[in-house]
């Protein structure tokens, strides 16, 4: 029977082979070949180069990803013990702003976070920013030399882009994490709390575990897509340091049209993702374990 | 468990929600704004919700968006829950590899997935025209099509593609968690496995499934550079037109229709929640998971199979006829055109004038840049008839004979092109080309942030200005501004001139003097106030100054890149005869007339170039400034000291690449 089940998978497999696997194989091939066609190496021979920026988008990626698993598990978790019509208006309000087009977000968060924009006029006017000038300007090495600031910089920095990534991906995070508390055996908590357990070992110990698999999907939804983002830290963080997603950009929208390094460093990047997914998948399978008992 | 929240968990959640919706907030407010900017307030006014239901590119790419993301998700639900079920009945080593596989399309970058599917589709559409070939020739009974393109199916393919990882992760970890007996329990009461599945699966994983077809359907809606590459010339979402509009700024049109779509969708879902909810207070059911003896019973009481396959199979039909009449009607032998140009370079009332006047529908698509559009031709995504490129592309498209010769008979209005714009270095004998505007590229700035008056490229590397200096993003113009201030060619090919003005950028830059390299960016930085100088092509330029009455405009003494767009045709365009016929009608001096107005780039139309300045004045009932005049359209003088770009060798473009990728590591 189980096997039987499993024939579902088939069409999918099927699909799968044509639309995502063979397309992927070209990608392969172009990596591996020259610009004349032939077999070549030379793609991958200048992947040191731009270790840093691989580094730089792993750790924005990693950063934004703890972030939104530190606020997105909270919210569901809180969302959950909620009214039921509330949790169902606030599913919906949690979706909702993807339906606004990804850059136009992002063009409006510009206008908040400008130097010039909505927030720094805030602080203007409610006189946080002469506040925090005659605050710093006592701690001062030289008092007569300090320039007062008229604005906290925000935009173009490696925080505004993790901002961005939390913003946009954020809700990736809650769905699946959500959809999980939300189905947990109650029995279990009254169990736990029956044989003594307070508030916090019922969370340690019986719920955290147990919303392990939609913690990993959360996961996963979330690192996967900022790890390859590219509007975002052109718009947020000024264009000034490239992130992988910009780098791969530039082979095919960029002076010389170059598809084979753009695929080489994607392939480099899938490789890395690949073993990060499988690591925590490993990880993830153990706590399926749990579930299950 | 459900025991109620603090004040403090409450006011958490409150604040992310606030986080959230600023942004939105922000968006609804300037869709109302009496201008044209998102970043200065200046009035309220409904003018452009009315200007929207005008804009036929936007209704008809809205068309194509909800209809490809409707019919994508549906499929994809279907499909992608019964993979998961299937996936979840694997042994582990096969489900991770397949998992592995599943999440490729979501960790791929979107342009590498794009590309790809794109070269795949190419290469299936050339293997087809073989098999098609040899198929109609030895036999008579029927004929097969031989030239496949890109189109709504392949639009379609991709989105089902990459929408299903989204279902099955979403879906997975509710299956994971499903106790097991429950199947076999309901098996054990006479349940044939598919009635197993409806009564005891599908209502346990449905919040799964919901949630994965609503993330679906807004990847969809959201998509742009996957469906950028596969959705061929005829057919644009709508991300694919905003993409275009955001081109200059973000039109309001835009703030416009998102504000629309989002408020019918959250009207939609509040009706379809509260209704679910009254549903499901008359049932009375608990929420909470079905213990094996509820199982039991919902089995025996043979409850009604959950309405929302019901709804997505009608949903799916009702798409599926729009589809089926969209195709006939296309089909009905209609003259078209597919033209390929900038985001806001048109002023759009000249396509419907078009199309009434000739009966030919123009699919109007733009393109993000020279570079994007190069790679569309050359993945293969983008057969278009009519293209606008600017001179070094149109040189780099003719050496590699991918333009066809025009037939100027066809084009009456070439005539009318001014001498001076007529055999250009790019097309020396004009034999590809009608130009369709010009320019040059100067500094902008705010005259309130900078006491000192601006005629030199050295303020663009001055550290007085560290912090407040905008730097274009793209490798040919950034280094170009380097060169001229160094007094090299802009299209210098000597390695050492090159790596000069590389190693004067990259000094700039690591003294802190750009505040971020930008392109479209600088329309809402400079006209916001945020920075205090920039590098930018006039006709922009005076849309900023429209919009800052503190900006001012100058083109540096030590020369500058002038430019010229023309319209040219693809050598193996379908439809060559309609791309002549909108050339002509685009060359017309009434043509130039509206798109001087709209965009505010000269035209070459002598004419038209004449007589804008009365235009205008009777258009606005005020006298064109000529001050803004000059900067529009400069006289030959300017134009003497300025420079052409050219296409360079394979090596030189390598070159600039490399050092633009420096710049940036």
């Amino acid at each position: 029977m189980k096997n039987k089940r499993s024939l579902f998978a088939v069409p999918y497999v099927v699909w799968m082979a044509l639309f995502t696997v063979a397309p992927i194989l070209m990608v392969v091939i172009y990596a591996f070949s020259s610009a004349e066609g032939g077999f070549t190496l030379d793609n991958f021979s200048s992947m040191g180069t731009y270790a840093v920026v691989f580094g730089r988008s792993f750790k924005l990626a990693l950063i934004a990803t703890l972030i939104c698993l530190l606020i997105g598990y909270p919210v569901s978790y809180f969302m959950s013990k909620e009214g039921e019509s509330f949790q169902r208006v606030a599913m919906v309000l949690i979706m909702l702003p993807m339906w606004i087009n990804f850059l136009l977000r992002t063009y409006s968060w510009m206008a908040i976070l400008e130097n010039n924009g909505l927030l720094n006029q805030l602080f203007r006017s409610i006189g946080l920013i002469d506040l925090y000038n005659s605050i710093a300007v006592h701690f001062a090495a030289n008092p007569a030399a300090y320039v007062p600031i008229d604005h906290f910089q925000m935009m173009n920095t490696q925080g505004a882009v993790v901002l961005g990534m939390v913003y946009n991906y954020l809700p990736f995070m809650i769905l699946p994490i959500y959809s999980v508390i939300i189905k947990l055996d109650g029995s279990l908590v009254e169990a736990a709390r029956d044989l003594g357990a307070n508030s916090a070992t019922v969370f340690k110990r019986v719920i955290l575990p147990l919303s392990f698999p939609g913690i990993l999907s959360g996961i996963t939804m979330v690192f996967v897509p900022s790890v390859s983002t590219f509007a975002i830290s052109k718009m947020l963080g000024g264009g000034t340091e490239l992130l992988l997603g910009d780098l791969i950009e530039q082979q095919y929208l960029g002076g010389a049209y170059n598809p084979q390094l753009g695929a080489a460093i994607s392939m480099v990047m899938m490789v890395i993702v690949v073993v990060c997914m499988a690591v925590m998948n490993r990880f993830g399978e153990g706590e399926e374990q749990a579930v299950m008992l | 468990m459900k025991k109620h929240n603090s004040v403090f968990d409450r006011f958490f959640t409150a604040l992310v929600f606030v986080f959230l919706y600023a942004p939105i907030l922000v968006l609804i407010v300037f869709s109302f704004n009496k201008g044209d900017s998102s970043a200065v307030w200046q009035g309220f006014s409904l003018h452009w919700y009315e200007e929207l239901f005008h804009n036929r590119l936007i209704m008809r790419s809205l068309y194509t968006t909800l209809l490809v993301s409707l019919l994508a998700t549906v499929i994809a639900t279907i499909a992608g829950t019964f993979a998961a079920i299937g996936f979840h009945n694997l042994r582990r080593r096969k489900r991770t590899v397949l998992t592995t596989v599943n999440n490729i399309p979501m960790m791929n970058a979107d342009i590498v997935t794009g590309v790809a599917m794109c070269l795949f589709f190419v290469a299936f559409f050339a293997g087809w025209k073989d098999f098609a070939v040899w198929i109609n020739g030895i036999q008579n009974m029927f004929h097969l099509p031989e030239r496949l393109t890109l189109g709504f199916p392949t639009l379609l393919i991709a989105h089902v593609t990459f929408d299903i990882p989204y279902i099955i992760l979403s879906v997975s970890p509710k299956l994971r968690q499903m106790d097991h007996n429950l199947i076999d329990a309901a098996q054990d009461l006479g349940c044939t496995w598919m009635q197993a599945f409806w009564k005891v699966i599908l209502p346990e994983i449905k919040p799964g499934i919901v949630t994965g077809a609503l993330t679906a359907f807004t990847m969809s809606v959201d998509d742009f550079i996957i469906s950028y590459f596969t959705a061929g010339s005829s057919s644009s979402t709508l991300a694919m037109t905003i993409y275009g509009m955001t081109k200059k700024r973000v039109s309001p049109e835009i703030n416009a229709i998102s504000t629309l779509m989002f408020v019918t969708v959250l009207f939609l879902l509040v009706v379809i929640n509260l209704r679910e909810a009254r549903n499901e207070q008359q049932e009375a059911r608990s929420r909470t998971m079905p213990t094996l003896e509820e199982a039991a019973e919902n089995v025996k009481h043979d409850r009604k199979p959950s309405p929302v396959p019901k709804i997505a199979g009608a949903l799916a039909v009702v798409a599926l006829v729009a589809v089926g009449g969209s195709f006939v009607a296309r089909s009905a032998g209609q003259r078209v055109v597919n033209v390929c140009s900038w985001g806001e370079y048109i002023d759009t009332d000249l396509i419907d004038q078009f199309e009434e006047q000739t009966g030919i529908t123009v699919n109007y698509q733009t393109a993000e840049s020279n570079e994007a559009l190069y790679s569309l031709l050359k993945s293969g995504a983008g057969d278009y008839d009519v293209i606008v490129p600017s001179d070094y592309m149109i040189s780099q498209l003719i050496e590699e004979d991918m333009l066809a010769e025009l037939n100027y008979d066809n084009i009456p209005n070439f005539a009318k092109i001014s001498d001076r714009f007529k055999n250009l270095p790019y097309d020396p004998e004009n034999k590809y080309t009608v130009p369709y505007s010009w320019g040059t590229v100067g500094i902008v700035y705010n005259k309130n942030m900078v006491k000192e008056p601006i005629d030199s490229w050295s303020t663009l590397f001055d550290s007085k200005y560290a912090g407040s200096v905008l730097m274009f993003r793209n490798s040919r113009d950034a280094i170009g501004v380097a060169l001229n201030y160094l007094g090299y060619s802009l299209n210098t090919t000597d390695e050492g001139e090159l790596r000069e003005a590389y190693q004067l950028l990259a000094d700039a830059k690591s003294k802190g003097i750009y505040q971020a390299f930008v392109m479209d960016e600088i329309l809402q930085k400079m006209e916001g106030g945020n920075a205090a100088i920039g590098a930018y092509y006039a006709g922009d330029c005076l849309g900023m100054l429209e919009n800052n009455e503190d900006l001012a405009f100058v083109v540096p003494k030590e020369g500058s890149n002038w430019f010229v767009d023309a319209m040219c045709v693809l050598k193996d365009a379908p439809h060559q005869e309609e791309a002549e016929a909108w050339i002509n009608f685009i060359a017309s001096t009434e043509a130039n007339l509206a798109n001087m107005d709209y965009i505010w780039y000269a035209s070459p139309n002598q004419e038209a170039l004449e007589m804008y300045p009365a235009y205008y004045e009777e258009k606005y009932g005020e006298p064109l400034d000529p001050e803004l005049f000059a900067i529009m359209a400069p006289g030959q003088d300017v134009l003497d000291h300025c420079e052409v770009f050219l296409n360079l060798p394979l090596e030189t473009r390598k070159l600039y690449n490399d050092l633009w990728t420096r710049l940036g590591i």
